[in-house]
């Protein structure tokens, strides 16, 4: 790879994305695959002091492929992704968020606003989801410093962008982690209610959706739980993520398994 | 009759690396010099968004003196290159002897074959760590690379910074003491650079991946108190 030098009418500027497509480094491929498109549940929550995030770590095809998988990561220092669909692609677009945006960081001196990045990503999930059949759903949440909240973004299959005030979740266990939000959620969560409602959304889901890997006692594998917020990405320590999934797992046990109309 | 004048390459050579030099003794200078525990990048830049020094990788820093324009280019060029050689391979993979080595063909094309030679003076700074050293490449208009010891000077008045530099940095000080010397190189005995006038940036490791840090003027006073 020689040095990129471009003349001004056709510099792809500060973005990443474009100087790969040109220089050929990131190649969409047309692959088939038998891999299950959503396998996974992540849940993000806003509150009051900034977005909480709950993912689980199976990864599934025709059997448990890793119980370890990480779903969110930070994509700088303010914000998160997480993936759920094909996992190749995701891991790699993740990683071309992760770049793109240190990459117009050193650019341009200056950070990218929350609502850039979330609308930068609108056409590679685009790209990727209406070439290949390797789809790749994401979903979007930061700490936004310019207007001091959290803020969460969702993305359907064509990349259409759209923000959400309140919750989102992607992947196969979304129906079951999205019924416990839609009970759970109120307008002023704190902290502490945002990551027990995640929790528990995620518990639902890990025991109802085949493709979801809920806590796993035995070999001592929780989900990730993460919150952003002024300080920035915080990934809550595995023996805490634990003692509040050990929680809700002991109610259930005493409760016989049933959630005993109550949201608990 | 279109009438073509002999000229020898030796004066060809001559003429482009005079031209070349006149460009570069026209803007400000800048010292980057290692300390015990990173490298310093200090140039004196009037302007606080121009600017002269820039991160490229984790721990990699890229200087230009000269035309801004032209060393932007070159600037903007190193980090595609940083960036795209990470996400190719893998991060540890990116080395600034291979972009150093870049910009001096660059520059080396640009002074026999181009319309005009850039009128630019590069530094490429790496922070060291297990598998790499610490290293300061200076990539000269003409594409004469160097790798200098413990310290470069860039500019138009490299010659006498250097001498004052030196004079000061026999042995590696810690920050405080660098940057005062260096800040003392740029300026002269007549002369005292205004905090706001300075552009002043580190590679150190400070726990993250990216060591590069721009260092305000409240911070860089506060060094220099």
């Amino acid at each position: 790879m020689g040095l990129p030098l471009f003349d001004a009418r056709s510099d792809p500027g500060p973005s990443f994305f474009h100087y790969a497509e040109d220089a050929g480094l990131s190649n969409a491929s047309s692959a088939d695959s038998a891999a299950s498109p959503h396998a996974t549940t992540v849940v993000a929550i806003r509150y009051n002091a900034g977005v909480v995030m709950v993912a689980d770590r199976q990864a599934t095809g025709n059997y448990i492929a890793s119980r370890d998988v990480r779903k969110v990561e930070p994509a700088d220092r303010f914000t998160a992704i997480a993936i759920s669909g094909t996992a190749a692609r995701g891991i790699e677009f993740i990683k071309m968020a992760q770049l793109s945006f240190e990459h117009y960081e050193k650019m341009t001196d200056s950070s990218l606003s929350l609502e850039g990045k979330a609308n930068y990503l609108s056409p590679i999930i685009q790209r990727n989801n209406l070439s290949t059949p390797l789809i790749v759903l994401p979903l979007l949440a930061g700490w936004d410093p310019s207007h001091l909240v959290g803020r969460v973004f969702e993305y359907d299959g064509a990349g259409g962008c759209y923000e959400r005030y309140d919750f989102a979740t992607i992947g196969s266990g979304s129906p079951f982690a999205e019924s416990a939000l839609r009970l759970g959620f109120r307008a002023d969560l704190d902290r502490e209610a945002a990551l027990e409602l995640g929790a528990l959304a995620l518990y639902e889901a890990g025991d109802n959706d085949p493709s979801t890997g809920g806590p796993d006692f035995v070999r001592n594998l929780y989900p990730m739980m993460v919150t952003i917020t002024e300080s920035g990405f915080q990934e809550l320590p595995a023996d805490e993520v634990g003692a509040r999934f050990k929680v809700i797992n002991d109610r259930r046990t005493q409760s016989g398994g049933v959630a005993g109309g109550s949201l608990r | 009759m279109s009438n073509y004048f002999y000229v020898s390459p030796e004066q060809l050579i001559k003429d482009r690396a005079e031209f070349a030099q006149k460009g570069i003794a026209r803007g400000r200078s800048m010292v980057a010099a290692i300390y015990d525990v990173g490298v310093l990048l200090v140039a004196e830049n009037p302007s606080a968004s121009l600017n002269k020094i820039s991160e490229v990788y984790d721990r990699i820093a890229f200087a230009g003196v000269g035309r801004y324009n032209e060393f932007d280019r070159l600037r903007e060029a190193g980090i595609r290159w940083a960036d795209g050689t990470g996400f190719t391979y893998s991060r540890e993979d990116v080395d600034a002897r291979a972009l150093a080595n870049y910009y001096a063909q660059h520059l080396g094309d640009m002074f026999t074959e181009g319309q005009k030679p850039l009128e630019v003076e590069i530094l490429v700074a790496q922070l060291g760590n297990k598998i790499r050293p610490t290293k300061l490449y200076r990539v000269a208009y003409e594409g004469t690379i160097s790798d200098e010891p413990r310290f470069a000077v860039l500019g138009g008045d490299a010659e006498t910074i250097r001498g004052r530099f030196a004079a000061a940095e026999e042995s590696m000080h810690p920050l405080k003491e660098t940057l005062q010397n260096a800040v003392n190189a740029l300026a002269g005995a007549e002369r005292t650079i205004d905090v706001s006038d300075l552009e002043v940036c580190i590679l150190e490791d400070r726990g993250d991946r990216r060591t590069f840090q721009r260092l305000d003027d409240a911070h860089v006073s506060e060094i220099l108190r």
